[in-house]
């Protein structure tokens, strides 16, 4: 049987029958629990100036329980004391943090405790993450979809040929594939220029009524500078159902650019050219920069380009097995990096890929 | 496409200004990209004649001129002029006083300056003759320039030079061949503001009496690639260079002059949309033309002066003997107009589109004639174009256009039709748009709709014939969107989408990877976004099923990253560069494999895509504070960020796999397994590949897959009951081997503790001075919670000893004592 009891060490082995009749024993660690609870118990209770000076006795004269507790600290084995140490240092403070707080309260004259705090030092902050600008942006717009009901959807990036261009009513060698620069992994397998594909793998695993935006990462083949980059992000929106209009579209879009640009934008539509879709058009806003009154962002027009749209091409709709003359829809899509930059008033597109902390810190 | 707003003019009457005629064209889908006053920085020049030249009273090297500037006054205008050559009586460009004179003489980097009301030397000077330096026209310094003698005093210098003309940039999308000239974009103007089309006067000249089928004929072997083929011969040409008027709107457009029979088929391409081409008969052989496809291997000079090598499939126009051009994209060196030439054969054809984008591509040369053949040119234009251009060339060079053209059309391509239901286009708008506004807004654009209603439909139809010119008017919808865009896209109604379909409402759910990203922004962490094509020797070290690129942009930018280890690398290697030495980094990305004998749930077969999660920490974990003490992050800090982040997303089942030897790539490494799969690892970078990337200091990496982390695989914790009994903390410190592993003993505990124990911490490891030296110290705290009742002393003193006897069988491990 083992006797080897010691009193507030962090281990102690008794014979179970004479451990029915000892007093709880409990670690060091434990007591200056104990006793900061009992210290902030007793604080609580207290009234007078005469209270405070009983209170000092109690925990913070020399011969007091704080006291006590740091004559037991040297009885504990060597590698325990620093860290009971540095918990006892706390409870002292804490306790003297009591009694000063309540002492400038009972003798408001005294002014010297204050000025010894110099509330100017910095807080002890925790360091700032940041989520990169795109991903912001990219949040922002897909909340608002979100909220308007459409659900999200991805696909590949490595695609083929059929989804990204001909089911796209791209045909092979057709004059609007050079819109579209290609990276191609093989003859038909291709590093997908638009996010528009995905509507297609949609389309292709549901029915109508549809409702989805899909965001990703696009590339094309183009050199890069600080207008343009090969590799960029997109956002893909598409609705189809019976009876969806190209009135509707524009309302959508209005909605949208409103609540991501500001309320008060002005806004235009005009026709594009997209082979998926017909009729096609681009929307441009005010230019945000200059108010419209042109600048080196907005190429001097005072409007900036922010989004391609269009009614679903019939001959996307054959593709993947719609009756046109049944569903019609809209699709939508914008560049995400651009946008971004215009957001933030970033000169230069390629920062948004070089993951310059000092850039990365800014947003 | 560059239209000039002179050009424009010759075929509509259009009284606003180019920024409105740009603002109308955009509305309708031309959109202009850029306008250009050519004779912007002319502004404030005129024409001026020197009337008088008198020495200057108080400088020998300064004139005074009386200068004429203005056409119907004899007032004049005294100007000191400093140059040796000014003479009376010459015509000469002069800045009035305003005027910013384009270039600075006397400046040595040649800013601009402005004119004004000056003494030079006690004599009033009110403006400046220009050297063709300081008008940005010449590098001509020394002297005034000094114009023709017929300039005409008054007009403006732009005027003069042919540069008061303003040109539209409009990027024509690559459905509107029609709108690659004039007179197409004139159309659409016409259409908008309701105007009339004046078309160009064709009045085909003098005509020799001989008939051209006597001195050529053409054969067109490949008829399905050569539709039709029309030919017109002029003798008796005098090539000299065109007249100002042309050569002024080609250098507008951007086309560069040559002379004026090559100058006039150019004027027509920009006019009328049809490419033509000009032979000097002189060479062509056996007066014949053939067209035909190029044998293999077949070389040809184009007049560029470069030789190329052709394929079997591409058109060439020939004669008896050889190749003299290839058909729709560049002539032949071997029959180009010279100044010798004085029979010209003028070629229009109408090519098929693919044929001429196949030719262009493969060789990799696109020209203007190329670029209107391959998006498709009208087929019944070419007869039009061809005397047009005749009438031209006989007017500029004196030439006699010989009786009739060749035209070989063996299949007549017709007018398309197209039905249109009006109830069509306002179901597909959304508009209440009425017939006979359809119609109306039809026929602005040439398309004639005839009412076909039959008695028993309720809705009008039309039937619509569309002019050939608009290859692209296909179908119905096509004609949906010619309405809307002569409608007005801004006069249909923007209507909000009525109420939010509750039936397919979307509740948006956070994935794994929002969870992941917003933690680690909450902890300190920068987003990360890379590009995804890195360079394919680093590639390599991370896995042998690389996805090439076949045409790359750069070589370090040949392959899609197979991990995201490489990309945190270069971004650690680029904020180092950028004197970031502490970087915690974190990227949500795809990687990219290609296994071709990969299985069935590929969405592309052969090609693996995963969205991985990296995390990268390099230099101190904490920057020194007044709070806090500065230190180097470590393998524990990357392994307790994980461990965070999966708890978070949230993930339970998680399992560390602890190795024995490392990789090449990161040592220290641990695996991850989540939920039974092997998901990641993670990792302290090897001073191998450190090196590889130039990188100086440590770099602790994570890499999770958590494309796999389906939302019904997370935890979804349940509530378990907090005892009402009060807890009991116990420490432990244990003497142990070295190479004892701690979370090996810490399921030990609990292992052999019974169901009392609820948590044990780890809270202090020590190895070295007072302790011998095979072993280190563990110390432990364990929280006791009991179900149902206070514990005993008893009833803890009997799981302790339990624990005590169990890690002192299983791993020597001894309790420590002072
Ligand atoms: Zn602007």
């Amino acid at each position: 049987m083992l006797h080897d009891v010691q009193q507030g060490g962090i281990f102690y082995f008794i014979d179970s029958d004479y451990c029915a009749m000892t007093i709880v024993q409990n670690t060091l660690a434990d007591e200056i629990v104990a006793l900061r609870r009992a210290a902030e118990k007793r604080f609580s209770e207290l009234r007078s100036v005469d209270d405070l000076e009983k209170f000092r006795v109690e925990f913070l004269a020399r011969k007091g329980s704080i006291g006590e507790l740091f004559d037991k600290l040297k009885t504990v084995p060597n590698e325990q004391k620093p860290g009971l140490g540095k918990q006892l240092n706390e409870l002292r403070s804490f306790v003297e943090s009591l009694f000063e707080s309540l002492q400038q309260k009972l003798n408001p004259g005294k002014k010297g405790e204050e000025a010894a705090i110099d509330l100017t030092l910095p807080g002890r902050t925790v360091p700032k993450g940041t989520l990169h600008p795109i991903t912001q942006t990219l949040n922002d717009i897909v909340a608002i979809f979100t909220s308007m009901g459409f659900a999200i959807a991805t696909g590949p990036e490595i695609e083929n040929d059929y989804h990204n261009f001909e089911v796209l009513n791209f045909p092979p060698d057709h004059p609007a594939r050079d819109m579209q620069d290609t990276f191609f992994i093989s003859e038909k397998i291709l590093l997908r220029t638009h996010t528009s594909p995905v509507q297609i793998r949609v389309m292709e695993h549901q029915q109508p009524p549809i409702r989805v935006i899909m965001p990703g990462r696009v590339y094309r083949n183009e050199a890069i500078s600080a207008r343009s980059l090969s590799q960029f992000h997109q956002v893909e929106g598409l609705y189809v159902d019976r009876n969806v209009t190209f009135s509707e579209l524009k309302g959508t879009l209005v909605t949208f650019a409103r609540e991501f640009y500001g309320k008060d934008i002005k806004y235009k539509f005009r026709p594009s050219f997209f082979p998926f879709t017909e009729p096609s058009l681009e929307m441009d806003i005010t230019c945000f920069i200059c108010s419209g009154k042109g600048c080196p962002m907005c190429k001097r027009t005072g409007w900036l380009e922010v989004l391609g749209a269009g009614m679903v091409h019939p001959n996307v709709f054959r593709n993947v097995g719609y009756n046109p003359e049944e569903v019609t829809g809209f699709a939508f899509g914008m560049g995400i990096d651009r946008t971004t930059a215009l957001r933030h008033g970033i000169p230069d597109l390629r920062m948004l890929l070089e993951n310059d902390v000092k850039f990365l810190e800014q947003f | 496409m560059r239209i000039s707003f002179n050009w424009l003019r010759r075929y509509i009457s259009f009284d606003s200004t180019p920024e409105d005629a740009a603002q109308i064209l955009t509305s309708l889908g031309l959109e202009v990209e850029k306008i250009e006053h050519l004779g912007k920085h002319l502004d404030g020049f005129v024409v001026g004649e020197i009337f008088s030249v008198e020495k200057h009273p108080n400088a020998d090297k300064l004139t005074v001129c009386q200068v004429r500037v203005e056409e119907d006054s004899a007032s004049l205008t005294q100007i000191v002029c400093g140059a040796p050559n000014v003479r009376t009586g010459q015509k000469v460009a002069v800045g009035l006083v305003g005027a910013t004179v384009p270039r600075n003489q006397h400046d040595a980097s040649g800013r601009p300056f402005v004119l004004t009301k000056v003494k030079l030397r006690g004599v009033e000077s009110n403006g400046m003759i220009c050297s063709e330096y300081e008008l940005g026209v010449g590098d001509d310094a020394q002297g005034i320039m000094v114009l023709e003698s017929n300039a005409v005093v008054g007009k403006t210098l732009a005027q003069h030079l042919g540069l008061d003309d303003v040109v539209l940039e409009i990027g024509v999308t690559p459905n509107r061949p029609d709108c690659l000239n004039h007179l197409g974009v004139a159309r659409e103007l016409s259409a908008a503001i309701n105007g009339k089309l004046v078309f160009p006067d064709i009045t085909a000249g003098k005509e020799s009496s001989e008939k051209i089928s006597q001195f050529l004929n053409v054969e067109i072997v490949n008829t399905a690639d050569c539709p039709r083929y029309s030919a017109k011969t002029i003798f008796d040409v005098h090539v000299a260079p065109s007249p100002e008027w042309m050569q002024n709107l080609l250098k507008a457009v951007g086309v560069r002059p040559i002379n004026n029979v090559v100058d006039a088929t150019n004027f027509v391409m920009y006019e009328l949309g049809q490419p033509l081409h000009a032979f000097d008969y002189q060479h062509i052989s056996g007066k014949k033309i053939v067209v035909r496809t190029a044998a293999n291997g077949e070389r040809f000079t184009t007049l560029d002066g470069k030789e190329q090598k052709l394929s079997p499939n591409m058109l060439m126009i020939c004669d008896s003997e050889k190749a003299i051009a290839i058909a729709g994209v560049m002539g032949g060196l071997n029959s180009e107009i010279s100044e010798k030439t004085t029979s010209v054969v003028l070629e229009s054809a109408y090519f098929s589109p693919l044929s001429i984008r196949r030719t262009s591509k493969q060789l990799g040369l696109s020209t203007d004639a190329s670029q209107r053949f391959e998006r498709g040119i009208d087929p019944n234009g070419t007869i039009h174009a061809l005397n047009r251009a005749s009438a031209l060339i006989a007017e500029l060079s004196g030439g006699k256009p010989l009786e009739e053209v060749i035209d070989n059309y063996p299949n007549k391509i017709s007018s398309r039709e197209i039905l249109l239901r009006v109830s069509r286009v306002n179901q597909i708008l959304g508009t209440h748009l009425s017939a006979e506004d359809i119609q109306k807004h039809l026929s602005s654009i040439d398309i004639h709709a005839e009412d076909i209603r039959t008695a028993n439909s309720s809705s009008k139809t039309f039937r619509c014939t569309i002019p050939t010119f608009r290859p692209d008017l296909e179908q119905e919808i096509d004609l949906v969107e010619e309405v809307a865009r002569l409608y007005g896209y801004n006069n249909i109604e923007d209507k909000m989408v009525s109420a939010i379909d509750f039936k397919s409402l979307h509740v948006s759910d956070a994935t794994a990877s929002d969870i992941a990203r917003s933690w680690l922004e909450a902890n300190g962490f920068h987003e990360t976004i890379s590009n995804s094509m890195i360079d394919s020797s680093s590639a390599e070290l991370f896995s042998q099923h690389l996805v090439k690129i076949l045409n790359p942009l750069s070589k370090e930018m040949s392959v899609m990253r197979p991990s995201l280890l490489p990309s945190m690398l270069q971004n650690v290697y680029f904020n180092q560069n950028h004197g970031t030495k502490d970087a915690h980094l974190f990227e949500i990305g795809r990687v990219y494999q290609h296994k071709s004998a990969e299985n069935s749930s590929d969405v592309v077969h052969g090609f693996q895509e995963e969205e991985r999660l990296g995390i990268c920490l390099t230099g101190r974990k904490y920057a020194r504070t007044w709070f806090n003490g500065d230190r180097l992050a470590d393998i524990f800090d990357i392994k307790g960020i994980v461990e965070s982040v999966l708890f978070k997303i949230p993930l339970d089942k998680i399992r560390f796999i602890y190795y024995d030897s490392s990789s090449p790539l990161t040592v220290q490494t641990i695996g991850i397994e989540i939920n039974g799969t092997y998901s990641g690892y993670l990792g302290k970078v090897s001073s191998t590949l450190l090196q590889r990337f130039q990188i100086e200091n440590d770099v602790y990496v994570a890499e999770i897959n958590l494309s796999n982390v389906k939302k019904e695989e997370r935890s979804f914790r349940q509530f378990s009951p907090r005892s009402k009994f009060p807890s009991v903390l116990r420490d432990l410190a244990f003497i142990i081997p070295k190479e004892a592993f701690v979370q090996e003993l810490q399921s030990e505990i609990y292992k052999s503790s019974g169901n009392l124990l609820k948590q044990v911490t780890l809270f202090d490891v020590y190895e070295g001075k007072n302790l011998p030296e095979n072993v280190k110290s563990v110390a432990f705290s364990l929280q006791f919670v009991p179900d149902e009742k206070t514990l005993t002393d008893s009833e803890i003193d009997a799981a302790i000893k339990k624990i005590v006897d169990a890690l002192n069988r299983k791993f020597g491990a001894e309790l420590r004592r002072v």
